[in-house]
């Protein structure tokens, strides 16, 4: 690797340097406290999964390339080159981290380590290093993004089984799933597959609801890759559609960071302020069931049931207390996990990971604490409104044999819709 | 005064203070001077309204509730070392002038009899976290993760506790000797009264001296600066 390459990769950082990221750069002691916050260290022991390592390597590459004790004496400060030996070692860190922010909580000083992984993988890309799978993912829905009427058709027709059945459990021939319902007041944002799609539809004709749904899908692998052009690219098309259909609102699935995504990064991104409301399914469902929108079957689910918090519903979207009250009006036998809210464990699925098959070992063996969480509830239904955490449970679920059922809220409620 | 004592207890003084505010405002300045992220990096549940986050940020900083839920022990000796590094900075205090509403209540043989057993009590305290965060560095993970500036940092905190411990242990200097040297210092003639001169901890109380000296010249250059970021890092944290 040439000087140039060297320079090109570190500069990642200062193109990314902002206040906040100065502080964090700045103030960690090394204390470590984040240790035992991190599921991946906790259930690994491996230093390349401590938060405050995480951020050490990037803060050593900064020192290495911004400061002049860096320059000067790297060996007394710990100044890190960028070498391949680095950039391997960025990337089963970086591609490795959930996003999940449980550290950020713990950390006396607040630091966020999610920031020195976007920088992590800021470089990585800069480097031709990204991860490949994230790359073709967002690729893909980058150039679905550019040529939608391509698939218009397409979309149509795999939704006319989903309208069938939608028309079946409603007992409604004239139930329909719209696609690019112009003045519709709100715009669901569904993901790939049908099984995000059919419960909400019931749901949303159960409430009555002027809707529409999106031709494209929630996720952002953009996001995941940390490549912040793509991830924004991936999220205008949902913004543009939006805008295009004269929505008052967009509506996203149970999917956290598509939510955290459009909720929170997408305005600083694309410099833009949005001329509309951005709320989870969630939030729309526990309104729904507070205004009398939809009536629910009490307490018809008997068997032990307990609610796993995504880190990005919860820690980082806000949602605690919404999908508690769904969940207190189906289930009979609630059982809240231990820890739970703020502090609750990552299942060690989010971050994209569940899309990277060269992370499959490392998330098992890191879920082992997720594992046991259920299991000291006894609950036999585990769930939860985050279709990576679902992802990870059923894996889960398979690999430490625990015979529990894993289900979406969305499900929960149109299985539970009375009347 | 000797040349070395008027060098190191004398012209460094100065020059180390200067540094240390200069330094601590320099940081301020570089932080000021790069734009901050318009992301709302807050986690969830934020605070109610703005009183709620001050309450939060003024827990947060100065009780970290949330390191006694993983490491109670490490909770436990930085809470000491942050609030008996507080108290000695206190303490010291009074050497530029008596705690006069204190010596009043308690005489003189109380007051000296109530510093030698608070001071006395603060340094064994701070002696003791400190020595704590030293074996912790030497314990896997935290060794695998320091750095130089992790060492160089404590060991000089602990030089400057052995000094100090002694002089309040085992000194022969009394406080009106050690205000009568911190008002020369203020009023830029720095020296040693006849007491300290001919005392045998004299040459410990230089050593103190040179110890914070280095210490507060290094102080905005390292990452003790996280005593004044840590308001800004633990704001983000309630950020709405």
């Amino acid at each position: 690797m040439d000087e140039q390459a060297r320079q090109t990769i570190a500069g990642e950082i200062d193109k990314r340097m902002n206040r906040q990221l100065l502080y964090y750069l700045d103030i960690c002691t090394r204390c470590s406290i984040c240790k035992d916050a991190c599921h991946q260290y906790v259930t690994t022991g491996d230093i390349l999964y401590l938060p405050a390592y995480r951020a050490e390597i990037i803060r050593r590459v900064y020192k290495k390339y911004f400061t002049r004790s860096g320059r000067l004496y790297p060996a007394i400060s710990e100044g890190l080159e960028v070498d391949d030996r680095l950039l391997d070692e960025l990337y089963k860190t970086a591609y490795a981290c959930t996003g999940c922010r449980r550290c950020m909580y713990f950390c006396p000083f607040s630091i966020d380590t999610t920031w020195f992984m976007a920088i992590a993988k800021a470089m990585l890309i800069a480097a031709g290093k990204g991860s490949k799978i994230l790359t073709e993912l967002a690729g893909a829905a980058v150039i679905k993004g550019e040529n939608i009427d391509l698939f218009k058709d397409i979309i149509a027709e795999t939704l006319k089984d989903t309208e069938k059945e939608l028309q079946e459990r409603v007992g409604d021939p004239k139930a329909m799933i719209p696609i690019g319902k112009k003045g519709s007041e709100l715009l669901y944002v569904a993901l790939a597959g049908t099984h995000t799609i059919l419960p909400t539809a019931v749901i949303f004709h159960q409430a009555k609801a002027n809707w529409t749904l999106s031709l494209f899908e929630a996720a952002n692998y953009g996001y995941f890759l940390g490549d912040v052009k793509q991830a924004t690219q991936i999220a205008r098309r949902i913004i543009d559609e939006a805008k295009s259909l004269d929505v008052k609102e967009i509506v996203i699935t149970e999917c956290g960071h598509a939510y955290r995504v459009v909720q929170f990064l997408y305005e600083t991104w694309a410099k833009e302020k949005l001329p509309f409301k951005i709320r989870g399914i969630v939030e729309l469902m526990a309104e729904y069931i507070k205004q009398g929108k939809i009536s629910i079957a009490q307490g018809m689910i008997k068997e032990p049931l307990t609610y796993h918090d995504p880190c990005q519903v919860g820690r980082n979207g806000g949602f605690y207390e919404e999908p508690r009250y769904i969940i207190h009006q189906v289930a009979a036998d609630y059982r809240e996990m231990t820890p739970n809210r703020e502090k609750n464990w990552c299942c060690g699925g989010g971050g994209g990971l569940v899309a990277q098959p060269d992370m499959d070992d490392l998330r098992i063996q890191t879920g082992a604490r997720k594992v046991e969480q259920i299991k000291m509830t006894g609950a036999e239904i585990v769930v939860s409104p985050c279709e990576n955490c679902r992802l990870q449970l059923d894996s889960l679920n398979e690999k430490y044999s625990m015979g529990i059922k894993i289900t979406s809220l969305m499900d929960l409620v149109a299985g539970a819709i009375s009347g | 005064m000797d040349w070395f004592s008027y060098l190191v207890a004398g012209i460094l003084v100065y020059i180390a203070v200067a540094i240390f505010i200069l330094g601590i405002t320099f940081r301020i300045y570089q932080w000021f001077s790069v734009n901050r992220s318009s992301v709302k990096l807050g986690m969830f549940p934020k605070p109610k309204n703005r009183w709620a986050r001050g309450f939060k940020l003024f827990k947060d900083t100065f009780l970290y509730p949330q390191v006694l839920g993983v490491d109670a022990a490490m909770w436990f000796f930085v809470l000491l070392l942050h609030f008996g590094g507080i108290a000695a900075f206190v303490g010291h205090l009074r050497l530029f002038n008596e705690f006069t509403f204190i010596a009043n209540a308690l005489g003189d043989e109380g007051m000296a009899k109530f510093a030698m057993w608070s001071g006395g009590t603060i340094g064994i305290i701070l002696l003791v976290s400190v020595t704590y965060l030293i074996m912790r560095r030497f314990k896997s993970p935290y060794k695998d993760l320091s750095t130089p500036e992790d060492y160089l940092l404590l060991v000089l905190v602990l030089v400057i506790l052995l000094f100090g411990n002694h002089l309040r242990f085992f000194g022969d200097v009394h406080v009106a000797e050690y205000r009568e040297y911190i008002h020369s210092l203020l009023a830029f003639r720095p020296a040693f009264p006849e007491a300290i001169v001919e005392s045998s901890t004299k040459w410990v109380l230089v050593s103190h001296v040179l110890t914070s000296n280095l210490l507060f010249i290094y102080f905005p250059f390292s990452k003790l600066i996280h005593s004044v970021g840590t308001f800004a890092g633990n704001l983000i944290r309630s950020e709405v």
